[in-house]
């Protein structure tokens, strides 16, 4: 009972009631709410009183009392929109430049991201005509040959029957076997097909649909082949060819012959197939003893190790873990792996993995493919050309703030919330994004051709995509422009909308140009660091690439082509060739060095006491010559095998020597080794050279020895004169083709065959220089904005300075200062960042890489500098010569 | 807006089924009786002493509110006191309309208790 006059009611309490009672009923709730308080004061204790108001406070929430949730339902939306679309409008339309630059950059994010898109999708979507798809695995096989780890997409018919006794689980097994090259013969001449021998089960895990034919029956019997609809086409032409006879020429040398017959056509296998073929033959065709005889070993079904050509796919129950089945294949493998040199680790493989296994991790793929890691780094460097267009466009926003600054302060004062002037904004900007959406479709249209273009090194010669637009994929072209636009708009928006509109009027000079200057100099200094930071990497590619495909091989390789030869004719041919004034010399070999086949072979010292691997040439007595390979000691090959003869010397680099502790190349000379139980003398010593590709670890030891019969040379050397390479190559085909109508002519420089195999390289090169030309291209322009815009804003102080006196030198020192620290801090972070990326990226798969001079470190940074010279300057100039009269006039 | 749409057709509803509560009732009484006094604590006083119960200032705030709507009740601003904190008090009145449905209540309550057959045997 004390003095109650000076207690105010608990001032939070007051708050909440006055947060949510209505705004007319405030005041009469409040004062009863005051004088019962004061009479609890003198009737109980204070707190009691203070309890007391905040259980009544609580039980004021009714809804007739409470302030109506302002839900922004109101009814007066549509109308909203649409004037926010005509100003939107209105406003891109008054400032064409800006809109220009914005609607420039953000095309083509678009045209890039539609690609993407369709990329995307459409690898999500190999395969997935397989009606099991979910429960098909293959076979991998990971071996350590010729002293490295391989992994396999492939493994042997051994495991796979093991695999199908023993694993519960395993529901089908199809064995696709691989090395199915063939000659036909057709009414017109002949032709080559590939395709694979395969398995019964065939059609039971895969749902290729034959035409022709019963699924079940087409692959069973011996000699059955089934011809895809175009391969048909080609061989019977419009006939139906179903039980008629074919024969197969097949086998390395053309040795063996198939007896087939026509079993089934099969539909044209879709663009989207992991496998790419144009026949299947039954596999029990293989088991016939008479046909296999120089390349199938008889015991392909039952040897554990024939694990190259074999394609293993399972169909798995569905209760069934893949974890499982790899635990029963690692027990069977234990088995076997004690009885073999090196062991064998066998894993499952799902469907969805098939194309975008890395090609560098995984070979013997049957079709194309398209490694996870290139596609992230094409989506990593899309995604970079979309941001560039995004800080462009909240770079240019940002600085015209001002210039909106009263339109916001007037809708502000007339009663608009600040989510309405954000929306407004955002939908601004979104209007922006789907008008460069469909500028953007147009520009794909245009660069659609330019990319199915692209090479693939593992789809031999099919194309990879089709990119086919779908009308679902309208949907998420929409739906990623209204994405772009909402990220785009998003800051400026948010910005723009938390301008007050009483500051703006009342106290002009109040307004802090909080248009956020300094986030605009981070997003720029951002852009200069994507745009210098991708100019190098592509310059750092190139080099490589480049030094890669110049590498001083230690043998020579120029005016050399290579024929590839499929008959029995490389003698004649030789002959022939002979007679072409343009052609220097020939030689003979079974392998194109420098490309990374290889033929291994295994030799022991005299003694039988050590031993080495070693890779192999079968090479003629010109080869040497002709390839200038430097002798250390001893000679070459001096003449050719006689019929009959054995050979009896053999020709080793430096690290073969090395390899069996044969001394040094002098005393090298004379000394024997043993090769295949033959005793061979060291006639020559050569030095080192470059083997595989330098991509792939370097095998070191090597010999040459002369073939056991002319048949085993695959390839004729030309070495050219002159300088009319198409002249000369036309005759050289005209005399091929005179002895083998059968096969195409092909022929490779080894410039061009050491370069191929850099393909894959060259493709990844030209994607990031391709995105790095456009992200600096966007950067380029916004950067023309924002010098536009700067420009603009400091007129007046260019004409008071120049009236004072300042030179032209000056002023455009003075206007450019700014930018030029940018770019410098920009190159701080792109220089060492770039290089880091490059090294750990991609010079990791090369063994031998280039030095890299200041040139390419400083190539981002010069280039960056050039062009924003050129593009700030233009600006500065013209401000600078503006007469000063004119732009104070209005002062 | 879904809820505005709620609470408008309980609205409805409840003016089809009552004109009057039963606290409605006792509270438009309490204002007719209390004429020049008839504000929100004064009312709450009276109608507590009267009822011998507590009442929470909602409870009668929200029924004074939900007869203005109706059209039974109108107000205005009276006094500020310092007990008040400076804050006027709303003086409430019962319209015609609201005397009307009083008077027809109180008929036929009146009418039913004639009907009604001698108490002394219950």
């Amino acid at each position: 009972m004390g003095q109650s006059n000076n207690i105010r009611p608990p001032k939070y309490i007051l708050r909440i009631l006055r947060l949510f009672v209505k705004r007319n009923y405030l005041e009469e709730i409040e004062g009863d709410m005051e004088e019962i308080f004061q009479d609890n004061m003198k009737a109980h204790s204070k707190a009691k009183a203070r309890r007391l108001y905040a259980w009544e406070t609580l039980k004021l929430l009714r809804p007739i009392i409470m302030k109506k949730i302002k839900v922004s339902s109101s009814p007066n939306h549509y109308g909203m929109f649409k004037n926010h679309f005509k100003t939107s409008l209105r406003s891109l339309r008054k400032n064409l430049l800006f809109s220009g630059i914005n609607i420039t950059g953000l095309s083509i994010s678009m045209a890039v991201g539609i690609l993407m898109i369709l990329l995307l999708s459409e690898l999500g979507s190999f395969d997935s005509f397989h009606d099991q798809k979910d429960n098909i695995y293959r076979l991998t096989s990971s071996k350590t040959m010729f002293g490295r780890e391989r992994n396999l997409a492939t493994a042997s018919i051994f495991i796979a029957n093991e695999l199908d006794e023993k694993a519960s689980g395993v529901e089908r097994v199809a064995i696709v076997r691989g090395g199915l090259t063939a000659d036909i013969k057709t009414k017109d001449g002949g032709l080559n097909i590939n395709g694979f021998y395969s398995s019964s089960s065939f059609f039971d895990v895969f749902s290729f649909k034959l035409k022709e034919g019963n699924p079940r029956a087409a692959l069973a019997d011996p000699n059955s082949i089934v011809l895809t609809e175009s391969t048909s086409r080609m061989i019977f032409g419009r006939e139906n060819p179903m039980g008629k006879p074919m024969t197969m020429i097949t086998g390395s040398g053309l040795n063996d012959t198939i007896n087939g017959m026509v079993t089934g056509i099969l539909r044209d296998p879709p663009l989207n197939s992991h496998m790419r073929f144009e026949v299947l033959v039954s596999l029990n065709t293989l088991d016939n003893t008479s046909i296999s005889t120089s390349s199938e070993r008889r015991d392909f079904r039952t040897d554990p190790q024939d694990i190259s050509l074999n394609y293993i796919y399972l169909v798995l129950n569905e209760t069934v873990k893949k974890e499982h089945i790899e635990s029963v294949l690692a027990n069977i493998m234990n088995g076997i792996n004690s009885r073999i040199e090196t062991p064998i680790t066998h894993l499952l493989q799902p469907l969805d993995s098939f194309v975008t296994s890395e090609s560098s991790l995984l070979e013997n793929l049957p079709g194309p493919s398209f490694p996870l890691n290139r596609i992230f780094l094409m989506v990593g460097l899309t995604f970079i050309v979309l941001l560039s267009a995004c800080f462009n466009y909240t770079n240019l926003s940002l600085a015209r703030a001002l210039r909106r600054s009263r339109e916001i302060g007037i809708r502000k004062v007339i009663g608009a919330s600040r989510f309405q002037v954000f929306g407004q904004f955002i939908v601004e900007a979104v209007l922006l994004a789907l008008i460069a959406l469909i500028i953007g479709l147009g520009l794909f249209f245009l660069i659609k051709p330019e990319f199915l273009d692209l090479p693939n090194p593992a789809a031999r010669g099919h194309r990879m995509f089709s990119l086919d637009m779908d009308y679902v994929h309208l949907l998420y072209f929409i739906v990623f422009a209204v994405v772009t636009g909402c990220i785009a708009g998003f800051l400026p928006s948010f910005i723009l909308s938390k301008l007050k509109g009483n500051i703006i009027f009342n106290n002009a000079s109040k307004i802090k140009i909080f248009s956020g200057t300094d986030l605009r100099r981070v997003l720029m200094v951002f852009q200069f660091i994507m745009s210098i930071g991708l100019i190098m990497c592509a310059v750092l590619v190139h080099k490589q690439y480049r030094f890669a495909v110049d590498y001083d091989l230690g043998y020579n390789t120029d005016q050399i082509v290579n024929i590839s030869i499929k008959g029995d004719y490389i003698d004649l041919l030789e002959y022939e060739y002979g007679k072409i004034p343009e052609v220097e010399g020939t030689s003979k070999s079974s392998m194109v060095l420098g490309i990374g086949g290889a033929i291994m072979g295994l030799a022991e010292s005299e003694d039988r006491n050590s031993s080495i691997r070693f890779l192999i040439n079968e090479i003629d007595e010109k080869y040497l010559d002709m390839h200038e390979f430097e002798v250390l000691a001893g000679s070459g090959f001096l003449d050719a095998l006689k019929e009959n003869e054995n050979r009896q010397h053999i020709i080793v680099n430096e690290e073969f020597l090395k390899g069996l502790d044969l001394g040094p190349p002098q005393d090298a000379i004379g000394k024997n080794i043993w090769y295949n139980n033959d005793r061979l003398r060291i006639l020559g010593v050569v030095k080192n050279f470059v083997n595989m590709s330098l991509t792939m670890n370097l095998e070191k030891a090597f010999a040459f020895v002369q073939p056991s019969d002319s048949k085993r040379y695959t390839t004729l050397g030309v070495k050219l004169s002159g300088n009319d390479l198409v002249a000369s190559m036309e005759k050289l085909e005209k005399g091929y083709v005179g002895l083998d109508s059968v096969h195409p002519f092909e022929s490779t420089f080894y410039d061009s065959k050491i370069a191929e195999t850099y393909e894959q390289h060259k493709a990844t090169y030209n994607i990031i220089s391709f995105l790095a030309v456009l992200a600096v291209l966007i950067s380029t322009l916004g950067l023309m904005g924002m010098a536009v815009f700067t420009v603009e804003s400091r007129k007046k102080e260019v004409g008071i300075r120049k009236v004072l006196g300042a030179g032209i030198g000056n002023l455009a020192l003075l206007l450019s200062r700014g930018y030029f620290v940018m770019i410098i801090i920009a190159g701080a972070i792109a220089i060492p960042l770039s290089l880091y990326l490059v090294n750990k990226i991609v010079m990791n798969e090369f063994l031998y890489r280039t030095k890299l001079g200041i040139p390419e470190v400083l190539s981002g940074f010069l280039v960056v500098v050039v062009m924003s010279a050129i593009t700030i300057g233009r600006q500065i100039i013209m401000a600078a010569v503006r007469n000063p009269a004119d732009t104070l006039r209005t002062e | 807006m879904i809820f505005n749409i709620f609470t408008a057709i309980t609205k409805e509803i409840k003016m089809k089924k009552t004109k009057l509560g039963e606290f409605e009732e006792l509270v438009l009484l309490t204002v007719v009786v209390l004429q020049n006094e008839a504000y929100g604590v004064r009312i709450k006083k009276e109608l507590e002493e009267r009822l011998g119960e507590t009442l929470s200032v909602g409870s009668i705030q929200s029924a004074l509110k939900r007869m203005e709507q109706k059209g039974f009740l109108t107000s205005e601003f009276g006094g500020a006191t310092r007990k008040r904190g400076g804050k006027r008090k709303r003086i409430y009145t019962a319209s015609r309309q609201a005397h009307r449905v009083l008077g027809e209540i109180k008929e036929i309550r009146a009418r039913l208790w004639a009907s009604m057959p001698e108490l002394s045997t219950l």
